[in-house]
């Protein structure tokens, strides 16, 4: 039965929680009133990356005023866990395997006692030898989980006949996630060891399994409520479990209500950043840049326990084609287990470490080739009838990539401006300018099948007044107006006739975290479903009230509409009543108006035995232009100009989506330019705090900025809408490879190299490396400096592997043409 | 006249008499575990992210009642405001800036504009943008130069390089900054009854505080007298002004002062202790001791821009308005961002004490080793002069992010060159160049200042000056930079001051503050 319903004109309403948000009211973890008997929980961490411990000694922690408990893991029912594999120790034992592992849980009356608590607890361990590098984990073949591959075609085959081959190593960085509210919960005990646990998390029903598992409880005794997050990204999909499940024990052995909340530099101590990867390839193309073969191998740091490990490989690998066609395809990646807190899940979720590989691949294509990467670019790109099958052999169905590539580069005047910046970094002393176009097709799913699924509750009020509870968390993404949204529009009434409830397992049970850009596409879906099928009992009860007063006209609940406000039969609109007393009027005729709806996400699949199959319902698509200046003195940088132009379906709200794109644009910005994580040779991290750890600020934003979206309707999701949260990250990658092509002016025949993340001390050191590799050329010197990374007087842990390593080379040409520079004359040498 | 045993202050037009151990809390712990005015987010607790904003009203003892328009408020990190920093203040947080009851032009700007996702960094930016309201109305720009601001979105962006936010991307910020009505939007002096405010606050501040509670002694004197008296009898006391380095330290690495001397009294009752001025037949500018930052950025966006623009990129505006000059030179960090200008400037600076009064005492002289001053532990610094010269001047700052960022490298050159014949390469006069972040304290490179006499100004030349500097310095490496990167900025710096200073260079200077 089709029920009609119209959209109303502005879909640009402001998030729900705005004025609460602009006014100071809306209410996070640590905003909560403390109950009179709470008490306020700390967490004693490992001091060491890996070792053993030799004693506990808390007895100086009794004697701080206000001490009340100190728990180890003999406190706990279980200790293990994981969201994939059940590896994770949740407080140590007799090892220690990461930096902020916690071993004492420390309980008090305040927040000061428990902080002296903590410090007064005295840890004796011996020190291991730690694991801090996937080379060293590849040294010692020290893995979490198995190998996975990806595998098309004859790749040896396509290298035998290949005009041009490139081999590399490619080290990408990782990245903390910077949510500012740091993990949070408090846990209210209850009767018959009941709990309830309100968590700044993205994922209740994993806290809820955690909780459950680990204290001993059944899945029912734990009701686990998210209100609202101050940031998440990924940080608080599996990580948010640890806070909770340890406030948890506390709240259980106390009997009373236990706060725990992190401060940010604990926080950015303890806690998973995005992967770090350390990848080799292989790629042989045409003379005409059109790759023929990739070979790569992923070696994801997975830190010290699997989390979500397999799943970020599993993404990186399918993601490691971006938007360009791979007609023979070896790819395996595997998790390094090295001694770094777990490394979890963080917007993008592997895809941008996979993306950024193919992306550098392309920019060094073109150096090599002497073209502009844009044109290798587009001569990869997936086909819209042909060449538009993925390495794992889904269709890459509804293609706007040719579209959007086509459009871009003539709105963002790509050819007039190269021209401009060639003529600028030829007469320019000062400054290098580079610029680049990359893109993401971003697949869209869980690849775990089972968590593509959601379910919704509608509740319909007499005064008609609704509310909605899903098991999407809102962490500021804006999926609770969109949900509300979608709602509204089903049942034709005011937007603000519909809340979005706090998200809690006692209404939504067996839920999938926030995350994978879904939460809307599912569990809008699953509302949507819930209020279909309340409209249909409505509509009923409403053909039926219009049939019995009017003669001529029969029940007909099929031409029933729900239009602003109104109820009205199609054949005579101006006969209408109001929701209200629709709502009413089904009350009466003991009809229910309440309901659950449900969604599962239909034809996908995926066999990793296989590498092989059709994990995603569709793809996010987009791609950006960059422009950066560098200074040629000191390594500094800034974006001149970005141009963003992607797919995202029809918006329900394109205001909230437009904030999606530019705040992951930023965020993927950050991660590749300022955010340098540096630890010491010990592993400890040394940027945990703004101060030295830089995301992007206000001046950081490109110069110009500017931010298109193309008509496209996405039939196979609801409302045609596609997610966002995740792909436009992937376009931070841009501001990157145009540092990297700017390089390219500076670097003579080589083809340029840059680390991530390209902050002012990393570029400086490339721009001094071709510097002083052109003079000592000149005067046919063979020693020379590889870069910053080689003194030895550093406290700083360096990167994986040297930039020597990190050299894109011409492998075996086999006697075809030698490389031809032609198509840049204009290479010009620093001052 | 005895002591007071409480600081006194305002927070959202209510009165506020703390004492005891209290007093040795954070304005933000403050805010929110005792008055339950949760809308203050502490994220960093260490003036870094701005999430902790808050307004406060500093009155001086001379100043006309405030109405209306003007920047009268102005934005602080309430997560390193301790109580004893705010005696005599009116602190307004999010949940006072209501007018009637309804949102403002600047909340109801960033509600239509998508500025909040999470929702956490908003409260600091509203409070934050209430103050570049404030600014925006009475035309100032604000970095605080009078000219009215000719490029609406760099002052939106000026205002708020203090507040991070890792949702937005900043662009619905700024389009919120460019949305704000200001026709309609009602200064936060106008929500609040000042007079009365004033009243009871004046009533209390002729008087010095004294609290000793839980081993510690707090000072807040009421006049310079007091100041060094309670000096001579508590040398070495901690002094805390803007509290923007000395209270970072107390949050975060166990710095637990037994004796504080702060100097928010001061402040307000003593104008030559903030007072910024010319002295014409010297051409000198005299400093007093607490003029804020912000304060000194203003006035030298009229007199030396370049300092000025160093200021700019000096933390943020919230750290700019609490922070003093003489804050940043006792704190005598070898990358303190107004060093290097100092030093080249030959700026003196101006010490006090009860038993021995005033004596100067030259910059490059006041640093004997890493934080080590030549200042003695019953002393006050009171003043800094600066002479004017007509000399060629460039200050640059290297950090991994242009704005509130701490330094890695710094640097400054002062040059004259002979008056040479139309056409002739100039020559040398006289060349000054101090380097941060290179050694424990700021190094003037005399060597080079000497060799570079009588040179031409060209590239060979330095060059040379410039491999001189790398031979001369010994960095470390730290988060902050590799001592690789240093010696090379040390080294490449000297090429771009050339190419700069030189016709043959071809790229202005990047835009400074309007």
């Amino acid at each position: 039965m089709q029920i009609g319903h119209k959209t109303p004109k502005n879909p640009n309403i402001p998030h729900d929680s705005a004025i609460g948000h602009v006014s100071g009211t809306s209410v996070y973890i640590d905003d909560m009133p403390p109950a009179h008997n709470e008490v306020f929980v700390e967490i004693v961490p490992s001091p060491v990356a890996f070792g053993r411990i030799r004693s506990i000694d808390t007895s100086k922690a009794l004697a701080v005023p206000g001490f009340v408990g100190a728990y180890t893991y003999r406190d706990l029912h279980h200790n293990k866990f994981g969201p994939i594999t059940q590896d994770e120790i949740l407080m140590a034992e007799d090892t220690v395997y990461f930096i902020g592992q916690a071993v004492v849980v420390v309980a008090a009356e305040s927040r000061s006692a428990a902080l002296a608590a903590r410090r007064a607890v005295v840890l004796d361990i011996e020190e291991l030898d730690p694991c801090l590098t996937v080379a060293e984990a590849i040294r010692r073949d020290q893995y979490l989980d198995r190998t996975y591959a990806i595998k098309r075609g004859d790749v040896e085959a396509a290298f035998a006949e290949a005009d041009h081959i490139i081999e590399g190593h490619f080290s990408i960085a990782g990245a903390d996630h910077f949510y500012l509210e740091s993990q949070a919960c408090i846990v209210y005990p209850q009767e018959y060891d009941q709990i309830v646990i309100h968590s700044s998390t993205q994922n209740p029903s994993e806290i809820q399994h955690v909780a459950a598992h680990l204290l001993g409880l059944n899945l029912n005794q734990v009701v686990v409520i998210t209100k609202r997050m101050g940031g998440g990204f990924g940080g608080k999909e599996c990580q948010s479990t640890h806070p909770a499940v340890m406030a948890a024990m506390v709240a259980l052995k106390t009997r009373r209500p236990a706060r725990l909340i992190y401060n940010k530099d604990d926080d950015m101590q303890w806690t998973g950043k995005r992967h770090p990867f350390e990848n080799d390839y292989k790629v042989s193309f045409t003379d005409a840049g059109v790759i023929t073969a990739l070979q790569a191998r992923l070696y994801a740091d997975g830190g010290a326990y699997n989390d979500l490990s397999t799943a970020v490989v599993g993404r990186a690998l399918t993601h490691i084609d971006n938007a360009y066609f791979l007609p023979n395809a070896d790819v395996v990646g595997k998790i390094a287990r090295t001694n770094f807190p777990p490394n979890t899940a963080f917007r993008g979720f592997g895809g941008p470490q996979g993306i950024i590989t193919i992306e550098n691949i392309c920019e060094e294509i073109a150096a090599y080739l002497g073209m502009d990467a844009y044109d290798v670019r587009r001569a990869n790109l997936y086909g819209v009838d042909e060449r538009n099958t993925t390495h794992y052999g889904q269709l890459v169905a509804n293609n706007t990539l040719p579209e959007l590539f086509d459009t871009l580069l003539e709105s963002s005047q790509y050819r007039e401006r190269r021209a401009t910046i060639d003529g600028f970094n030829q007469s320019s002393l000062t400054h290098l300018r580079g610029m680049a176009m990359t893109a993401v097709k971003f697949g869209i799913s869980f690849t775990n099948k089972a968590l593509n699924q959601a379910n919704a509750l509608v509740n319909i009020y007499l005064d008609g007044t609704i509310q909605v509870s899903t098991g999407a968390t809102e962490m500021g993404q804006g999926v609770n107006t969109n949900i509300k949204m979608l709602v509204a529009e089903e049942f034709g009434i005011d937007y603000d006739k519909v809340i979005v409830m706090a998200t809690s397992t006692e209404k939504n049970n067996n839920t999938s975290a926030t995350a994978a850009s879904a939460a809307t596409d599912l569990n809008g879906s699953a509302a949507v479903n819930a209020s279909r099928k309340l409209k249909e009992r409505i509509a009923e009860v409403v053909a039926q009230h219009f049939a019995s007063t009017e003669t001529g006209m029969g029940a007909y609940p099929d031409r029933i509409v729900f239009a602003d406000g109104y109820i009205y039969d199609s054949r005579k609109p101006s006969r209408r009543i109001t929701f209200a007393e629709a709502v009413n009027l089904s009350y009466r005729e003991r009809v229910s108006l309440g309901e659950r709806g449900h969604y599962a996400t239909s034809g996908i699949g995926f066999d990793w035995s296989l590498g092989q199959g059709a994990p995603f319902l569709y793809y996010t698509n987009g791609c950006a232009v960059s422009e950066v200046e560098i200074d040629r003195f000191t390594g500094d940088m800034r974006v001149l100009r970005t141009d963003i132009l992607m797919d995202i379906g029809q918006s329900i709200n394109p205001g909230l989506n437009r904030g999606q794109i530019v705040g992951a644009f930023v965020q993927g910005m950050g991660w590749l330019t300022t955010e340098d994580l540096r630890y010491t040779r010990n592993g400890a991290l040394l940027t945990h705090s703004p101060t030295t750890y830089k995301i992007p600020n206000i001046y950081d934003l490109p110069a110009t900025f500017i931010c298109n979206t193309i008509q496209n309707d996405n039939k196979v999701n609801v409302r045609g809408t596609k997610a966002v949260g995740e792909p436009p990250l992937v376009l931070g990658i841009s501001v990157w490879a145009a540092v990297k092509n700017a390089l390219s002016y500076v670097s003579g025949e080589s083809i340029p190299t840059l680390n991530t993340p390209a902050c002012n001390e990393e570029i400086l050191s490339r721009l001094t490396y071709y510097k002083r590799l052109l003079e000592r050329q000149d005067n046919n010197n063979h020693a020379f400096n590889e870069g910053f990374y080689h003194d030895e007087a550093s406290v700083l842990l360096p990167r994986a592997r040297s930039h020597a390593a990190g050299r894109a080379v011409r492998s075996n040409l086999s006697g075809k043409r030698a490389r031809s520079k032609s198509g840049k004359a204009d290479k010009g040498v620093t001052a | 006249m005895g002591h007071r045993d409480f600081v006194h202050f305002y927070v959202n037009g209510k009165e506020h008499r703390v004492g005891g151990a209290a007093v040795f809390q954070t304005l933000s712990d403050y805010l929110r575990q005792d008055l339950y005015l949760c809308g203050t987010k502490v994220v960093c607790a260490e003036g870094d992210c701005g999430a902790c904003s808050v307004l406060v009203l500093d009155r001086q003892r001379s100043q006309a009642p405030v109405t209306g328009s003007g920047s009268a408020y102005k934005a602080v990190n309430a997560c390193i405001q301790y109580l004893y920093q705010i005696d005599g203040a009116h602190i307004v947080t999010v949940e006072g800036l209501k007018a009637q009851n309804a949102i403002n032009a600047v909340q109801s700007a960033m509600v239509d504009q998508n500025g909040a996702q999470c929702g956490y960094c908003t409260p600091g930016f509203i409070t934050t943008m209430c103050a570049l309201a404030q600014d925006m109305q009475a035309g100032v720009s604000a970095c605080g130069s009078k000219d009215k601001y000719k490029d609406k979105t760099t002052c939106i962006k000026d205002a708020l390089t203090g507040n991070l936010c890792r949702c937005t991307g900043y662009e619905a910020i700024i389009q919120a900054g460019l949305a704000i009505d200001l026709d309609t939007f009602q200064p936060v002096a106008d929500l609040y009854d000042l007079a009365s405010i004033d009243e009871s606050l004046q009533s209390t501040r002729q008087q010095s505080v004294s609290i000793q509670a839980a081993q510690r002694l707090v000072f807040v004197p009421a006049d310079l007298d007091s100041a060094l008296g309670f000096l001579a009898g508590q040398p070495g006391a901690r002094i805390v002004s803007g509290g923007t380095d000395v209270s970072v330290n107390i949050n975060k690495r166990g710095l637990l002062p037994d004796v504080i001397l702060s100097t928010c009294l001061l402040s307000k009752n003593d104008a030559t202790l903030t007072a910024i001025t010319l002295d014409t037949a010297s051409n000198t500018v005299i400093i007093g001791a607490l003029t804020s930052l912000k304060n000194v950025e203003a006035f030298f966006a009229e007199h030396v821009p370049e300092f000025a623009r160093v200021l700019w990129v000096f933390g943020s505006p919230q750290i700019r308005n609490a922070g003093t000059l003489a804050g940043n030179i006792a704190n005598g960090s070898p990358i303190g961002d107004s060093l290097p200008f100092l030093f080249v400037a030959g700026a003196t600076i101006d010490v006090a004490s009860q038993a021995r009064g005033r004596r100067s005492v030259a910059i490059d002289a006041f640093y004997k080793g890493y934080k080590q001053l030549d200042l003695a532990p019953d002393e006050l610094i009171v003043g800094i002069r600066v002479p004017l010269t007509q000399e060629i001047l460039r200050l640059y700052k290297v950090s991994r992010r242009q704005h509130l960022d701490i330094s890695g490298f710094t640097a400054a050159f002062a040059l004259s060159l002979e008056p040479t014949a139309m056409g002739a390469v100039p020559v040398i006069k006289k060349l000054r160049v101090a380097l941060g972040g290179v050694a424990a304290t700021v190094l003037r490179m005399r060597q080079i200042e000497d060799r570079a006499v009588g040179m031409t100004h060209d590239a060979t030349t330095w060059a040379i000056l410039g491999e001189m500097a790398r031979s001369a310095i010994d960095p470390l490496s730290d988060v902050r930079g590799a001592r690789d990167y240093r010696l090379t900025l040390a080294r490449n710096i000297f090429d771009k001051f050339y190419l700069e200073t030189s016709e043959t260079g071809t790229a202005p200077r990047e835009p400074i503050c309007k």
